[in-house]
């Protein structure tokens, strides 16, 4: 959802020059014509004001340049060419969000998500491992937050009272997708990257690399976090610590990334 | 090579998973001083005998029945996907 108020900010990594939209991370550039070089030049902006602007500038109707400047920004955005910051609060936005998702549940659709791009420091393994993590702490926060109460829920219907297992499964959740991902972003060592956040989708956008170290950087993630589970379940079992070894589950099933199912394992296996 | 890859990546993938739901059952089993005998068919997934005062959790040749059983899947998969991406690229409208 993308309101008057909200602004649009090209991502760390995308540049304005010589009317061209350049992407470092792609490694790409595109022309950009009077009017998309219009809008780009005025990021920071209001949307509101800049649809205004363009109907001015152009002669258009305004609702002609509201559509056209919306339809080029949620383009752009989904390309992760751009961030929507937005310039009102966040229980109005929830608020609009809500209104929204009233009036398309008819249609059985929900608003679409936004696209989020952060940028990685791949200077170094460490620094990718360290700002991939800094970069997707609050998406980990939430899946450990919104698993944890699953969890609550389910081992209470299973009739097992406390709250450490279900703790325990929710935090290593949402860590294990931190983690999956940070180990993606050491192994792009010198390679531009950038974390990609959209709805329920989390990646890592890197610049072309060669097919073997492709298979290498998708295999890394999943087959990371899957050795701790593995270890935490297997010394789980020698001292048995039924709270290690529930935690060690969600870690573990990330070994099922390895498989054609999975973005992560079809580029492992060349397909 | 890439029918390979397929078949061992499935492998692992699945040979994990097991492990961790067989090792995650066992243990509780263990915490709760219960029994467990988890097979498939004849094969042994992974049991938990108590003798005395000592409690033993083994694996079986389950778990590399199942794992095995991942991997032809994860193959079959790969296979599907292969094809039906060759027969998009030979279209023409």
């Amino acid at each position: 959802m993308i309101a008057a108020t909200d602004r649009i900010v090209l991502a760390a990594g995308v540049t304005l020059r010589q009317g061209r939209l350049a992407d470092e991370v792609r490694g790409e550039s595109w022309p950009l014509n009077g009017s998309a070089a219009f809008v780009l030049g005025r990021c920071g902006e209001p949307i509101g004001v800049t649809v205004r602007e363009v109907a001015e500038s152009f002669s258009l109707p305004l609702e002609t340049a509201r559509a056209d400047v919306l339809r080029f920004v949620w383009h752009l955005n989904r390309l992760a060419l751009v961030n929507v910051e937005s310039g009102s609060r966040r229980v109005e936005r929830l608020h609009g969000w809500l209104r929204l998702a009233l009036r398309l549940a008819p249609a059985g659709s929900v608003p679409a998500s936004l696209t989020r791009r952060r940028p990685l420091d791949t200077r170094s393994a460490l620094r990718g491992l360290g700002t991939c993590l800094a970069a997707c702490a609050r998406r980990t926060a939430a899946v450990a937050a919104v698993a944890t109460v699953v969890a609550l829920e389910l081992f209470s219907a299973a009739g097992s009272p406390g709250v450490a297992l279900p703790v325990a499964l929710g935090i290593c959740t949402g860590l294990g997708l931190g983690l999956h991902e940070a180990v993606h972003a050491a192994m792009l060592r010198g390679v531009p990257s950038a974390l990609v956040t959209r709805g329920r989708r989390t990646f890592v956008l890197h610049a072309a690399v060669p097919p073997g170290r492709r298979s290498l950087v998708a295999l890394a993630g999943p087959l990371a976090v899957a050795a701790i589970g593995t270890g935490c379940l297997a010394a789980a079992a020698l001292a048995p610590v039924p709270c290690l070894a529930v935690a060690g589950c969600p870690l573990a099933a990330h070994a099922l990334a390895l498989t054609v199912f999975t973005g992560d394992g079809r580029v492992a296996c060349g397909l | 090579m890439r029918s390979l890859k397929a078949f061992l990546l499935g492998t692992l993938a699945v040979g994990i998973v097991a492990y961790a739901v067989a090792a995650a059952l066992a243990v509780s089993a263990q915490a709760a001083g219960r029994m467990l005998d988890l097979r498939l068919g004849p094969l042994e997934i992974v049991s938990v005998a108590t003798q005395g005062t000592a409690t033993a959790i083994t694996f079986g040749p389950g778990l590399l029945a199942l794992a095995l059983v991942g991997g032809l899947l994860n193959l079959a998969a790969a296979t599907v996907i292969r094809r039906r991406a060759e027969r998009q690229g030979d279209h023409v409208d």
